[in-house]
């Protein structure tokens, strides 16, 4: 079995021996730069920062509940070709698997990338974070923290988490080079740091940390979490699918859709340079717009909207990692995770297929197998 | 320039002639393709599913390269090539001149139904009263005397039955575009004379003749005939042979003397039918039999009016003669019918089965009786039936019998949700090519086909339930009855009818059993020079043999046009340039033809003008004369040049029959003609939907839509010039065997240098050590001639002991390096590649091979009787064993040549010495085709057959003293028990294993597949090319093969590679993908999904290029990129929207219930 270290949480506090660890890990001759989330210096909302130097380490915030953006997108602008340095990039796992399916799209690169994960204490929508932590992250962050390892309810004036985070069945990443464990430990004295692979290990041989037993406590906890998250889920689904089950019910889902496409821009999987719908092909004749008009009397501006959206939904959602970028970027409130779930629940199946699961299958799409829905295609 | 200078006529448009056609027509050539039944595809028009996928491919015969001559559509369906001239119901009448330069008369049967005219629309049908049996369904269903000969052809033109037909006029009356002319009117016209001395003889003949509408007068005698003869012109005379005074043959004689134009049938009891044969030779028409059968007779008279109505013969001046005739099949009726075929409807013929199969047959595909719709639980299929059979002076296989009845054994096991018992009757099961083996081992262990080995006695009926009973006996002589719902016989071949009269014709001599021969080491090469005979014509093949054949063929033909000074076709001419409409507004003309006013009733002109100009870019809606007339089509034209649109629309029928019109109209209009589109606006007219519970859009909604579909897809049409690249038309060869030379010379004889390249320090490859062929044909000669040829020729440059270093570049345009013994290196530029590295006899490591002197590989043996190193008077006992380790993993497959390599062993050992004891101990005997003959001869010849299963294979002792004696023990099935050979001579048939190194396949992009032949792009429609264009393979690096069919696939590979070099520049289709840079995210789905390999990532500029020569418009990259950087020209988003759109136009107006414009 691989060797697992821990830090050693003092008085301090999680942030303080986290930010050691990456300290440390900075320190390393072959890691040049760490992609963190870190805090912004006005402390009101904690962004992907990439850093060089040790003093800015001291901003590192994993913990926040914040989740401007997915970063998979960074690192894939990071690894897309070689950037002459070796980068440590900490992620929440729904980043990770975001990433991977970027890999697998050939938009980014792991060989000079170290995945760096951390158990998933799940985040607010942007506003709500920043109506929420005021204007002092560290001590919010921390106060979040405690609260979400105790197993208390979390949030002050009814804040929740996204819906994302709630459904969000992979709170722990399996998919990184070293993840950094939470749940489970007593985090007011440790915190696991376990190799996943052997990069992962080769890393962190060469810091001098502690060696650690993994608790028994860890895998109960880990369990309860997510079997909260798959009954959510599951009731999301049960809900959304119903919601959707008809042209005309979709069509009311989506009604306020102004084809902002701000949903595609905070996806992380949505890779196009630039998306087919704000190019030439949905740039139609004004009299094609009549001729709509005319065939039913009437026809809704702008066009085009649901179409959008299941065009979307067809060449993403064996991709979707269900981070909730897409809802949370909606100005008008439009589900649109749930809705992508939801129908990627069943694509992925269809493949069997886990967006994110790792990096050797094949996007569903991007291969033929002549056995595959014969009921479908016809084939004997 | 661009003139085509060479012609060719291929005869039969089975897959053989279609084949031959397509090579000719990709290679330059005009070609007439003629066919004597009113439709195209022979036997395949029947086959719905083909080995090894159980599915259809035909399409992947389509051309690659200039593809855009040839319609890509389901070649099941129909043809449509630039350079190719279909004529149906036509046959070969007359034939003269010489190679490079024939004279030939066809003559197009007269059909009742004007194929131009005919829309399909199944009115004439309805009211025919007529029922005939259907010969597409094999007589299993019935059809009216007015039908259609396959239900999938387009266009698809009703015929008639000329026999059944009763003349009632009903399908005249009610065809819409007055397409059928019965003709019962003009028959009035037809005089008939009836010259018989016998009173109800004259009546008789009269009043039959007269209910068919003719013009009848009698005469009693002969000089009555001349008489009435002089008064009135007659154009046939049916006369008595035995008449008192002047009998038949001398009224013959007289009347054609001053009437040379009569007919004459002659009328003979059958004491003197040879009179009437010798009356044939002076000039009479045929003779009919008395007693007359009237059916008959009235379709002889029929027959001769027709031909007498039918309209000039034409003749044509072609380089060269392809025959592809197809074959015939064995009626199990005739003879003793010991299956009891017809008398029993539960026994029918392999035929039928694919039929009862399909979705168009009887049973739609159902898979029940046909005649009590008692679903099939057990069946059984009999080999041999009409083949392997001296009784039935069939001592030939037909070859593809085996492995028809094993698919049709595995279609059925997948057709049926419940168990069905399958069983094959067989004598022996030839598995002979490619993965046939593999199929048939997973026929039995994986899908349960049993496979049992007997001697069919007879087929019994059991009267209450009409099952067949099979009465057989096994191997080891036991006597069984068994009970089948249906027994399916496998029926050989038979030469196709009138096959003896185009022998005779042609001057070309038949075989034995009256297949056209061809020469010796020459598949397709008959004695006639400059014709040449391909598919089953030669006797029957499974398709790829076939496919391999008929380019063989082709390419023997084209040598002989290109000797003749015909040449392919130079592309020197450059391309027309248009005008460029790119950038300015689309202006539609839309052209609708009214067909003389037929659609007014439906149509609406005003209304459907005023909607379709609603679209800003339509111009103008124009109503037309029929189209397809001559007037019709000028006026159009004009419309055209006066209102000069940058769009044409044109709303006709058989959008596919203006392909060649368009062509030319472009030319003439100065507008490309992917800016030109026909669309079908009959069929909505004529078909209405079917009654449903939905309602369907009326005819003029959906000719709307169909019309405002066009619309959208001209408007958005980018017309892009045809992408070329330049072609280094240069061959290289690698491999200087048989195929390797053939290939060389064939490709070297058209002007087109070669490099080929062998790794040894001579050419010749595997004929260096054979000493004769099966036929005791000498191959020495034969050797020396070609080597000859190919050292003497100008055009090859041979390296030898040499070898492939690298390789890189694409069709067209590849650069290899070789090196030769002494480490020189050099680069050859060349356009194509072909891959004959040949095969070799397996290694022998059994039987005590290499210990004992004795035991000889039929290699070793060939040489030892060669150079006379073997002295036979001391043999007294040979053992010959086949199969070493062949056909069984890890060498699960048959190498062909070995059953008929020790048969001619044999029965050149038991010619020398006639006493000698000969065992073969065999598995199955793979002696296919006319090698059947030896077979029977080496029985004959006194050499015993003992056969073997791997369960108990052969043991062979050799004594400590290795000059003493062999033993050989094997088990003899009829007496269940082993017995011993004291044997002088073992040899073994190890097989053939290929050559083909790996690194030097995947140089040239070529695969291997699992016992290390080249893999071809698919085993039966493209059964010599790499899927990678422009690399080819021949000779045994296929398959194991013999000489002659080295021949003919080297024959191919040179064709298949002649149709690129033919052209200076490849150039592509119009329908080409191609990249959008700006927005291409370079995530390689698209290189990932492209089955041709025709996109790579260029990693210099960091940008997907696209090969548009090797690019064949699947359109699978357009669907695997999320944004459409990836674009297929002629299918852009734009294009398919709109077309979508007006598509639902029409549903829109027939079910208006979406909610209002939500998109």
């Amino acid at each position: 079995m691989t060797k697992t270290f821990k830090i050693e949480v003092s008085e301090k506090g999680l942030l303080k021996a986290l930010r050691g660890f990456f300290n440390a890990l900075l320190e390393q001759e072959d890691i040049h730069a760490l992609l963190a989330p870190c805090q912004l210096p006005s402390q009101t909302m904690v962004m992907p920062t990439l850093i060089t130097a040790g003093e800015r380490v001291n901003q590192i915030d994993p913990l926040a509940p914040a989740f401007p953006m997915n970063s998979a997108k960074i690192a894939s602008r990071l690894t897309r070709k070689s950037s002459g340095g070796k980068i440590a990039a900490l992620m929440r796992p729904c980043e990770i698997r975001a990433f991977i399916e970027l890999v697998k799209l050939k938009q980014g690169n792991t060989e000079d990338l170290l995945l760096i994960g951390i158990d998933c204490l799940g985040a607010f929508g942007n506003r709500d974070y920043q109506l929420w932590a005021g204007d002092n992250g560290d001590d919010a962050s921390r106060q979040y923290a405690q609260e979400v390892l105790s197993g208390k309810k979390t949030g002050r004036d009814n804040t929740k988490l996204t819906q994302a985070c709630q459904a969000c069945e992979f709170p722990v990443s399996e998919t990184a080079d070293i993840n950094i464990g939470l749940f489970g430990m007593d985090t007011d004295r440790e915190i696991l740091i376990q190799p996943l692979n052997d990069k992962g290990a080769h890393h962190l041989n060469a810091i001098d940390l502690p060696a650690t037993e993994i608790p028994a406590t860890r895998a109960k906890d880990i369990e309860r979490r997510i079997s909260e998250k798959i009954s959510f889920r599951d009731q999301m689904f049960a809900q959304v699918g119903e919601q959707i089950n008809s042209q005309k019910k979709l069509g009311a889902f989506l009604s306020s859709c102004v084809n902002c496409y701000n949903c595609r821009v905070a996806c992380p999987v949505c890779y196009c340079r630039e998306c087919v719908f704000v190019t030439d092909v949905f740039d139609h004749d004004p009299s094609q717009y009549l001729s709509w008009a005319q065939r039913g009397g009437a026809v809704k501006m702008p066009t085009d909207t649901m179409l959008y959206h299941i065009t979307r939904l067809a060449h993403m959602s064996t991709a979707c990692v269900g981070c909730g970028q897409c809802t949370n970027a909606c100005p008008n409130d439009i589900p649109v995770m749930a809705l992508f779930r939801t129908v990627a629940q069943r694509t992925q199946a269809a493949f069997d297929y886990q967006a994110g699961r790792n990096l050797t299958e094949n996007p569903p799409l991007s291969e033929f197998k002549e056995e595959e829905f014969e009921e479908v295609v016809g084939i004997n | 320039m661009g003139k085509k200078l060479g012609k060719a006529l291929v005869v039969g448009a089975g897959i053989s002639g279609i084949r031959s056609a397509l090579d000719l027509a990709e290679i330059g050539y005009g070609v007439t393709l003629i066919d004597r039944e009113p439709h195209m595809g022979g036997i395949l028009s029947q086959l719905d599913h083909q080995f090894p996928s159980n599915h259809c491919g035909m399409c992947k015969m389509l051309p690659l390269v200039k593809r855009d001559q040839s319609a890509q559509f389901c070649l099941r369906k129909g043809l449509f090539h630039e350079n190719i001239d279909i004529l149906l119901n036509t046959e070969v009448l007359d034939l003269s001149g010489e190679p490079g330069s024939f004279s030939v008369t066809l003559r197009e049967k007269p059909t009742w139904v004007d194929p131009d005219r005919c829309v399909g629309c199944g009115a004439c049908e309805a009211v025919c009263p007529v029922e005939v049996a259907d010969m597409f369904n094999q007589g299993l269903s019935s059809h009216k005397a007015i039908y259609l000969p396959i239900p999938h052809t387009i266009p698809n033109p009703y015929v008639i039955d000329l026999a059944a037909c009763n003349h009632c006029g009903a399908c005249e009356e009610v065809c819409p575009t007055q397409a059928i002319q019965l003709s019962l009117e003009k028959r009035k016209a037809f005089r008939i004379l009836v010259v018989d001395d016998e009173l109800i003889v004259r009546d008789s003949l009269k009043e039959w003749l007269q209910d068919e509408n003719f013009d009848v007068e009698t005469a009693e005698s002969g000089s009555m005939a001349m008489e009435k003869l002089s008064q009135h012109p007659f154009d046939l005379m049916l006369t008595d042979i035995k008449m008192p005074g002047m009998d038949g043959v001398e009224l013959l004689q007289k009347a054609k003397e001053i009437f040379p134009a009569l007919d004459v049938l002659m009328m003979t009891a059958f004491a003197t039918v040879e009179t009437a044969v010798d009356a044939m030779k002076i000039g009479a028409k045929d003779y009919l039999m008395k007693p007359f059968d009237p059916e008959k007779m009235i379709a002889d008279v029929v027959q001769i009016y027709e031909d007498s109505q039918a309209g000039a013969p034409r003749t044509l001046e072609v380089g060269a003669v392809v025959l592809s005739g197809g074959t015939a099949y064995f009626d199990p009726a005739e003879n003793k019918n010991i299956y009891d075929y017809q008398s029993n409807p539960n026994v029918i013929t392999t035929l039928e089965m694919e039929r009862l199969l399909s979705g168009t047959g009887p049973t739609h595909g159902q898979l029940i009786r046909p005649h009590d719709g008692k679903p099939i639980t057990k069946i059984a299929w009999i080999q041999c039936v009409g083949s392997r059979d001296i009784q039935c002076d069939a001592d030939f296989c037909s070859t593809v019998c085996c492995m028809i009845a094993i698919k049709e054994a595995l279609l059925v096991k997948a057709k049926r949700e419940q168990p069905v018992e399958t069983a094959l009757f067989y004598m022996d099961m030839r598995m002979f090519a490619k993965s046939f083996q593999r199929y048939r081992d997973d026929a039995e262990m994986a899908q349960g086909v049993r496979f049992q080995r007997a001697r069919v006695h007879s087929i019994m009926t059991e009267a209450h339930s009409a099952n067949p009973v099979i009465r057989y006996v096994t191997t080891d002589g036991t006597v069984e009855n068994e009970t089948f719902d249906l027994v399916v016989l496998a029926v050989g071949q038979r030469p196709a009818a009138g096959t003896p009269d185009l022998s005779q014709l042609l001057e070309i001599p038949m075989n034995p059993w009256g297949f056209m021969d061809t020469i010796p080491f020459s598949p397709v090469a008959t004695e006639r020079t400059g014709i040449v005979a391909a598919g089953s014509y030669t006797g029957l093949k499974d398709i790829s043999e076939s496919v391999m054949y008929a380019s063989a063929a082709s390419l023997e033909a084209s040598r002989v046009i290109h000797a003749g000074g015909g040449g392919l076709a130079d592309e020197t001419g450059s391309e027309t340039a248009f005008p460029d409409v790119s950038r300015a507004d689309p202006r539609v003309l839309v052209g609708i033809c009214t067909c003389t006013d037929r659609y007014d009733p439906h149509l609406d002109a005003d209304a459907l003008r005023q909607i379709l100009k609603r679209d800003p870019s339509v111009k103008d809606v124009i109503f037309l004369q029929p189209v397809c007339t001559a007037s019709g089509w000028e006026e159009f034209t004009e419309a055209i040049a006066s209102s000069q649109p940058n769009r044409i629309l044109l709303g006709a029928c058989h959008p596919y029959l203006f392909i060649h019109k368009l062509r030319e109209l472009s030319r003439r209009v100065q507008l490309p003609a992917e800016l030109m589109h026909v669309v079908d606006i009959m069929t909505p007219f004529f078909n209405p939907a079917a009654e449903s519970a939905q309602p369907a859009p009326s005819a003029m909604d959906s000719v709307l839509s169909n019309l405002q579909m066009g619309i959208s897809r001209l408007k958005h049409m980018d017309p892009l010039p045809l992408a070329r690249s330049a072609v280094v038309r240069k061959a290289l060869i690698v491999g200087g065997g048989i195929a390797g030379m053939h290939a060389a010379l064939s490709i070297a004889d058209h002007g087109y240098p070669v490099d080929l390249v062998e790794q040894t320090d001579q050419l010749g490859g595997n004929l260096r050590w054979l000493d004769q062929t099966i036929e005791a044909f000498p191959v020495g000669p034969f050797l020396d001639e070609v080597l000859q040829k190919v050292e003497n020729h100008r055009l090859i440059d041979c390296h030898l002991q040499s070898r492939i270093t690298t390789s890189f570049g694409e069709v067209g345009d590849f650069y290899t390096t070789l090196e030769n013994t002494q480490g020189d290196a050099q680069t050859i530029q060349h356009g194509v590649t072909i891959l004959a590295t040949g095969g070799e006899e397996a290694p022998a490591d059994d039987f005590g091979h290499g210990d004992h002197s004795a035991v000889l590989t039929q290699k070793e043996l060939e040489i030892r009787l060669e150079q006379e190193d073997l002295d036979v008077g001391d043999i007294d006992t040979v053992v010959m064993i086949q199969c070493v380790g062949s056909r069984q993993e890890p060498r699960n497959y048959c190498s062909r040549v070995c059953c008929p390599t020790s048969l001619k062993q044999a029965l050149r050992l038991k010619k020398d010495k006639p006493d000698m004891a000969i065992y073969i101990l065999y598995r199955d005997m793979m002696t296919i085709g006319f090698a059947e003959q030896y077979f029977t001869a080496a029985r004959k010849a006194g050499v015993i057959f003992i056969q073997y299963d791997l369960d108990n294979p052969p043991r062979v002792g050799t004594g400590s003293n290795s000059h003493a004696g062999l033993s050989v023990t094997t088990r003899d099935s009829i007496l269940s028990r082993p017995i011993e050979i004291e044997a002088d001579l073992l040899v073994l048939a190890t097989g053939i294993v290929p050559q083909l190194p790996k690194p030097l396949a995947q140089a040239f992009g070529a695969t291997i597949d699992v016992d290390g032949f080249f893999q071809e792009a698919e085993s039966k429609w493209r059964p010599v090319d790499a899927l990678k264009e422009g690399v080819f393979g021949c000779g045994i690096v296929l398959s194991p093969r013999s000489i002659q069919d080295s021949i003919a696939s080297a024959g191919a590979a040179a064709q298949r590679a002649l149709r690129i070099l033919a052209h200076d520049k490849l150039a592509a289709g119009k329908i080409v993908s191609s990249v959008r840079h700006s927005l291409c995210s370079l995530c390689e789905r698209c290189v990932d999904s492209c089955p041709y390999d025709a996109r790579t990532l260029d990693s210099n500029t960091q940008k997907i290029v696209v090969n548009a020569a090797m690019c064949q418009g699947c359109g699978d990259c357009a669907t695997a990129c999320p944004n459409s950087a990836a674009v297929l020209h002629g299918f852009t988003d734009s294009q398919m929207f709109g077309m979508i759109d007006s598509a639902m136009d029409a549903a829109w107006s027939s079910a208006p219930t979406a909610a209002a414009g939500d998109n």
